[in-house]
């Protein structure tokens, strides 16, 4: 089967439907159904009369089912009502569920007189409330209703109570109790505070109890002229009059020209209590009703595609979105700044940390915050046993300067908190009870939101240097107070420094000494240098000159040093001034080899000459003479005038022998008055003899001693040298002797040779 | 007399017109008298959608209004266009910032039976309260069908003497409106010619002067918002408006919806069209001007670049 005669055959089967349906209705009548709003006897009674009214007029018969909002529901959802009259926000209800468009008309009702196409919602309260007089007093109230789906019963007072901010469904417990009646009584019976009826209803019932309102009071009560009814909202159009889609529309244009063809007097108008039709209301005011209590058909928010919403609000939506973008990419940049400061500043956090140096944070004259190294420099254990204390926790008393430590940190950080960066040395003391010199700087941070700025101190440990320059300064008093001269040279021996010493020993000042060579030994000169450089050290003594011009004696010993390469780069050298030492030392030798009165050679010089003037003879062949002399009558002048006397004999006779011989020969005294001659290159024996006989006049010419002329005279005993057997000094010594003593014997004042006969 | 007086039944009281005080802001008084066309105001009033930046000035009378303005008393009135521009050529400057309605009907020529048609009017006695809205009634009538103010009698009468005027045979035509329209017609008296057959020529509208236009445009738009409010109420939700209009004017609700037929309501859409750059207000406006000062009622022609102001009109109503 095609679609096209798929679709053709619906269209029939459709059409012969409907025409079944209209001769069903025209064959049976037709239903009109209607609403029950008070109990259905009452609306049976009141509303057979029009029913038969229509009957009558259209010719059809009209059977009246009156019924409360569910049946009606049902019997409209089995097609078995043709014409309905109900309250408007049922009709709503019903025209969404089915999509009906037909309102026929809508009902005019009339009271006493007075007609009226308007329908309002009553608040009851009983007539003892006082404490309910405005709509806001509902608020919280236990509220009767006949239902939801009431205009007058619930809607209408529902909207008036939200616009005086009051939201029953939120505020307010609710009951249905289906009926007028029924919330009224609730109302008076007290079951609940607050009962909401439509208009007239009230009325009704009055005509059968006059004394109800004596215990009823309406809320808000409007005073509209004109109005037949009692009021507590705004007003509505009346019921409508509908018609089903399924109704034949000649049917339908039957009954709605009977509608508005029934007149007030007439009897089916009164029982009804109408005054007739008019032609459909606008129930819109209906729709926005419901639409702002969000009730049905308007529970329901429509769904709203994003289509919909992007066509309404495209250029608002294009700016939230962009705005939206926009705030993710910064919300995005800002949480990577976030990640990246948080990175740095744990970074940064570790590093100082970390960092050797100590460093603290001081606010408010208390540490807040410190690194390991703080910790570490005072010997603490944690970090929290430094914070919250102050600096002069870690102090001593008072600084090495004298002022308190309290009273100079309170200095220091008032300048730091004027803005001033603060720099200075600090004593602190360690945990152990030690103490350790810092280099403390102290440095305003200045945080937002706080007035004084924060202090952030660093320390450096300088207890080492401290040390080092103590050392230096001993080092210095010991350079600069030395007896010994010491100076130190560059390299090529160069003076660079000299103390105190130097200056007095060599007579330079430090300004003329700096610069130029030290004192060096005139022989050796600056190869000592090379010496020093090559042996690590050279000692020597030498002599050299006083600034102004004597002469001096110096010990000088010079030492290399050598840099952490091992090439030089000084030289340090000491010198003591030894001058007086020589000189003492010349004495003692003068001392050991000549007689000291009379100056001439003592014995033991005599014996070292005999032997070298021998060894000379030897070698160059020639004959020396040893002659040995002998005062004769020298004591009795020594006991007569004294030692003094005979001293001063001894000394001139010694002079005049000395002056009788060559420069060449050696006079010496060998003790008393008892002198030995060596005379050298003897020409012969003649030569001698005279020489000898030379001695003895001078040795017999007046002396004047002791204011005394005093006469002496010698005896000689001479020997000569080589002989004919070898013999040493002392023989030689020996055989003069032995020859003096010959010529003593021989009568004194005489000369005698030596001879072996032993005469 | 004005021909709305007729409406006062039940006079509101005219509130103290005294000092607003200088300190905080002061709302914008806005004069006002019972109309059909004004209704709208009392409406959003009564259900509370006038912001506290707007105050209602109730008068009994156009004339209320129009003094009000000119003493600097009021800063906005609802009152008719011819009455604006008399304001305006009196020293106070005017924005015409909402049209309330269009007469469509409202104001007629009542004539003896005699008088069949429009030119049998020439020479005859008309009754016309000349310095209300019926004097321009009258001019632009007598301009459509040809004939100028001296070639017809005017009697200028207040429009409720004029039944006594027409039974004394004092007049053979009156321009009046409800309720005497229909006592003359009782009388014998024919409509000729009523307002719906010279359209968009009567208007009632909402004026603010130029100071409270320049200085206070948040009060302005919420008067103009109220406005459409309660007009949106009037219009959707009749079954109730009637009968607060008629409480409120003391008549029945029939009468108000009778009334309703006589005027347009212009909607948001329509203002636009109305307040336009030479739009209708301006053409007619122009025109009225021409009128009231050739017939002398009118000294100096109000001098403006633009006397509708349609800025002030809200985008919708909610």
């Amino acid at each position: 089967m095609s679609f096209r005669s798929f679709a053709y055959s619906l269209v029939l089967f459709s059409a012969i439907a409907g025409a079944w349906s209209s001769t069903v209705q025209a064959a049976q009548g037709v239903t009109l159904g209607i609403f029950a709003y008070r109990p259905e006897p009452v609306i049976q009674q009141r509303y057979a009369p029009l029913a038969d009214y229509l009957s009558h007029e259209s010719g059809l018969p009209v059977r009246l089912l009156v019924l409360n909002q569910e049946d009606m529901n049902r019997a409209l959802a089995t097609n078995q009502i043709d014409f309905f009259l109900t309250n408007p926000s049922h009709f709503l209800v019903i025209r969404s569920d089915r999509s009906l468009t037909g309102v026929l008309a809508t009902l005019e009702r009339d009271w006493q007189g007075q007609s009226t196409g308007s329908i309002g919602g009553v608040i009851l309260t009983r007539a003892g409330r006082d404490d309910i007089n405005r709509l806001e007093d509902v608020r919280g109230k236990s509220i009767a209703t006949p239902g939801m789906h009431f205009l007058g019963g619930y809607q209408a007072p529902a909207l008036e109570l939200m616009d005086a901010g009051v939201d029953i469904l939120r505020h307010n417990r609710v009951v249905h109790l289906n009926s007028h009646d029924r919330v009224i009584r609730a109302v008076q019976t007290g079951d609940t505070d607050i009962g909401f009826i439509r208009t007239g209803v009230l009325e009704e019932l009055l005509l059968g109890s006059p004394d109800l309102m004596a215990g009823l009071k309406v809320v808000n009560q409007q005073q509209l002229s004109g109005y037949p009814f009692v009021v507590s909202t705004r007003l509505y159009p009346e019921w409508p009059f509908v018609s089903l889609p399924h109704v034949d529309s000649r049917v339908v244009r039957r009954i709605a020209s009977a509608l508005f063809a029934l007149e007030q007097d007439h009897p089916a108008a009164k029982a009804a209590y109408i005054r007739g039709f008019s032609p459909p209301a606008d129930y819109q005011s209906v729709e926005t009703l419901a639409r702002t209590l969000r009730m049905a058909p308007y529970d329901q928010v429509p769904r709203v595609t994003w289509l919909d919403v992007l066509n309404q609000y495209r250029v608002w939506g294009i700016t939230v979105v962009l705005l939206f973008i926009s705030l993710m990419i910064t919300s995005l940049w800002l949480s990577r700044q976030r990640r990246q400061l948080a990175i740095e500043e744990r970074r940064l956090r570790g590093l100082i940390a970390s960092w050797p140096q100590p460093m603290l944070m001081i606010r408010d004259a208390a540490l807040v915050e410190c690194n390991r190294a703080a910790v570490e420099l005072v010997s603490y254990t944690s970090e929290a046993s430094l914070l919250g204390k102050g600096l002069q926790a870690f102090s001593p008393h008072s600084q090495p300067d004298g002022t308190s430590s309290l009273q100079k940190m309170d200095t220091l950080i008032r300048r730091v908190g004027a803005g001033e960066v603060a720099q200075c040395e600090w004593l602190l003391v360690r945990s152990d009870g030690s103490e350790v010199w810092v280099d403390m700087t102290l440095a305003p941070v200045y945080e937002k939101g706080q007035e004084a700025p924060s202090i952030l101190c660093s320390w450096y440990d300088i207890n080492r240097r401290k040390h080092a320059e103590e050392r230096q300064r001993l080092a210095l008093r010991v350079f600069e107070h030395a007896r010994e001269a010491i100076f130190i040279t560059d390299a090529h021996g160069v003076v660079m420094d000299i103390n105190e010493a130097y200056t007095r020993i060599t007579g330079r000042e430090h300004r003329s000494a700096v610069g130029s060579l030290p004192p060096l030994p005139l022989d050796e000169g600056s190869a000592i240098l090379i010496a020093a450089r090559k042996h690590g050290v050279w000692a020597g003594e030498f002599a050299s000159r006083h600034w102004d011009g004597h002469a001096t004696m110096l010990s000088l010993t010079l030492s290399s040093v050598f840099d952490d390469h091992g090439g030089l780069s000084h030289f340090v050298g000491t010198f003591t001034d030894i001058t007086q030492l020589k000189e003492t030392e010349k004495q003692l030798r003068t001392l050991a080899h000549f007689d000291a009165l009379t100056g001439l050679p003592n014995r033991v010089l005599f014996s070292d000459r005999l032997h070298q003037s021998m060894a000379q003879a030897r070698r160059q062949a020639y004959q020396l003479a040893v002659i040995y002399i002998d005062l004769d009558h020298f004591k009795p002048v020594n006991d007569a005038f004294g030692h003094d006397a005979g001293d001063g004999l001894l000394i001139e006779l010694a002079r005049r022998m000395r002056a009788t011989l060559r420069e060449e020969d050696t006079l010496a005294r060998l003790g008393g008055d008892e002198f030995a001659v060596i005379v050298v290159n003897v020409a012969d024996e003649p030569t001698l003899q005279a020489l000898l006989s030379r001695l003895l006049i001078t040795v017999s010419e007046s002396v004047w001693v002791a204011d005394h002329s005093v006469e002496v005279s010698a005896s000689l005993g001479y020997t000569l040298y080589p002989q004919d057997i070898e013999m040493d000094g002392d023989q030689l010594l020996r055989q003069a002797d032995q020859a003096m003593y010959h010529a003593k014997r021989d009568g004194k004042n005489r000369y005698c040779k030596f001879s072996d006969s032993g005469t | 007399m004005n021909r709305r007086h007729f409406l006062q039944l039940s006079v509101a009281a005219v509130s103290a017109m005294g000092l607003g005080g200088c300190s905080g802001p002061v709302p914008l008084r806005t004069g006002i008298h019972p109309w059909i066309g004004y209704e709208p105001l009392y409406l959003a009033e009564e259900f509370g959608w006038l912001p506290g930046s707007v105050e209602l000035v109730k008068g009994a009378a156009a004339t209320d209004s129009m003094r009000g303005l000119l003493s600097g008393e009021l800063d906005a009135a609802a009152i008719t266009l011819d009455e604006a521009l008399r304001v305006f050529s009196e020293g106070v400057p005017l924005r015409v910032v909402a049209v309330a309605d269009v007469s469509v009907g409202a104001d007629v020529l009542v004539v003896k039976p005699d008088i069949a048609s429009l030119s049998d009017l020439r020479g005859c006695s008309i009754g016309v309260e000349l310095a209300g809205v019926s004097g321009v009634m009258l001019f632009a009538m007598l301009e459509r069908i040809g004939l100028t103010s001296d070639q017809v009698s005017l009697v200028d009468l207040p429009v409720d003497r004029h039944l006594e005027a027409w039974h004394n045979g004092d007049i053979d035509a009156s321009i009046c409106y409800e309720p005497t329209a229909s006592l003359l017609a009782q009388a014998g008296g024919s409509r000729l010619f009523d307002s719906s057959q010279m359209p968009d020529t009567i208007f009632d509208v909402l004026v603010v002067t130029e100071q409270a236009a320049r200085r206070r445009p948040d009060a302005v738009r919420d008067l103009v918002y109220g406005h459409f409010r309660g007009l949106r109420h009037l219009v959707r939700s009749m079954h109730d408006a009637v009968y607060r209009v008629a409480t409120r004017q003391g008549v029945s609700p029939d009468a108000v919806r009778q009334s309703l037929a006589t005027v347009m309501l212009p909607e948001l859409a329509a203002n636009q069209r109305y307040l336009a750059y030479h739009g209708r207000i301006e053409v007619v406006a122009r025109r009225l001007t021409e009128v009231l000062i050739r017939e002398g009622m009118m000294q100096t022609a109000p001098v403006y670049e633009r006397l509708a102001d349609p800025s002030f009109l809200p985008r919708s109503v909610s």
